[in-house]
């Protein structure tokens, strides 16, 4: 039987994934970037099984929202990743402790 | 019994794909790694009768965002054993932290798991009937000022990500179609009368 739990407990396996691979990587922003998406996913997980289970729509809703601001996000994130890159040489997150020059 | 080794033969998929993203070396397999971990989230949401945003997240997604990571990475030409040197420094750290994140999240939904009983799965309720034209009609009435506000915030990232990397080259021999249209014919032709010599 599949309950309302094994949804959450999967959810959180991969919010606990996400975050481990945020804190593990330390060289690399893309890497950091692709973990955020997970981290994205497992609340958007979340939603789904709770809109399912309570049979309220609004979680969709909110779920197709975050889904357009995290595309948003991606995009303007590697937009930025991109400048840095010719500005640096690098996208390392040890080498970003300057605003300037 | 069915929907039970679809359920955990996808988690356990799932799992392994996002493990693949944070513990491969070379960023290209990351990506793919989180394309096939976005490919089952999809086919999971469709287990929870999501099929409207299961499908927005494969085409989404996988078509449009993790195309750009792949465009990205190929394009900023990264060495990869170099990049990830410091790897092992804080491993252990990372790997207690995630675990005690998990270990309390799990432990919250299992110890309190009275509260979720009576929640149950209906598979043949009103919201799976026609979910695509339920969610539309609820995002088009209920929510249509964040539908707007929605379209916008995309404007806004289409302008900022090509106003962040649009630059101007020097040294690049290219049209000038301003000048080539006020180009004026009396500039560049000059009539010349000439003189008959010797008959």
């Amino acid at each position: 039987m599949l309950t309302l739990q094994s949804y959450l407990t999967l959810s959180a396996i991969i919010f606990s994934i996400g975050i481990t691979g945020i804190v593990i990587n330390r060289k690399n922003i893309i890497i950091a970037m692709m973990c955020t998406e997970l981290l994205l996913i497992s609340v958007n997980f979340n939603f789904i099984a709770f809109s399912h289970f309570l049979q309220d729509l609004s979680g969709q809703v909110f779920v197709f929202f975050i889904l357009t601001v995290a595309a948003a996000e991606a995009a303007i994130g590697l937009a930025i990743l991109v400048a840095l890159y010719r500005n640096k040489k690098s996208i390392s997150v040890s080498e970003l402790n300057k605003l300037r020059n | 019994m069915l929907l039970e080794i679809i359920f955990y033969s996808f988690a356990s998929v799932l799992i392994c794909a996002s493990l693949g993203v944070i513990l491969f070396k070379n960023p290209v397999y990351s990506a793919v790694s989180l394309i096939l971990a976005f490919i089952t989230t999809g086919l999971l949401w469709l287990l929870l009768e999501a099929e409207f945003l299961a499908i927005v997240l494969v085409l989404v997604y996988v078509g449009a965002v993790m195309v750009l990571f792949l465009f990205v990475i190929m394009m900023l030409n990264i060495h990869a054993e170099e990049e990830r040197s410091g790897f092992t420094r804080i491993a252990p750290i990372a790997i207690f932290l995630g675990l005690v994140i998990a270990a309390e999240l799990i432990a919250l939904y299992w110890i309190q798991s009275d509260q979720f009983s009576g929640l149950e799965s209906i598979s043949d309720s009103a919201l799976s009937v026609d979910n695509t034209l339920l969610l539309g009609t609820e995002l088009f009435t209920k929510y249509i000022l964040s539908f707007e506000i929605a379209g916008f915030i995309l404007l806004l990232a289409i302008i900022v990500s090509i106003s962040l990397t649009l630059r101007s080259r020097k040294n690049v021999k290219k049209q000038i179609a301003r000048d080539q249209i006020s180009a004026d014919p009396k500039e560049r032709l000059r009539m010349v009368d000439i003189k008959r010599g010797l008959d």
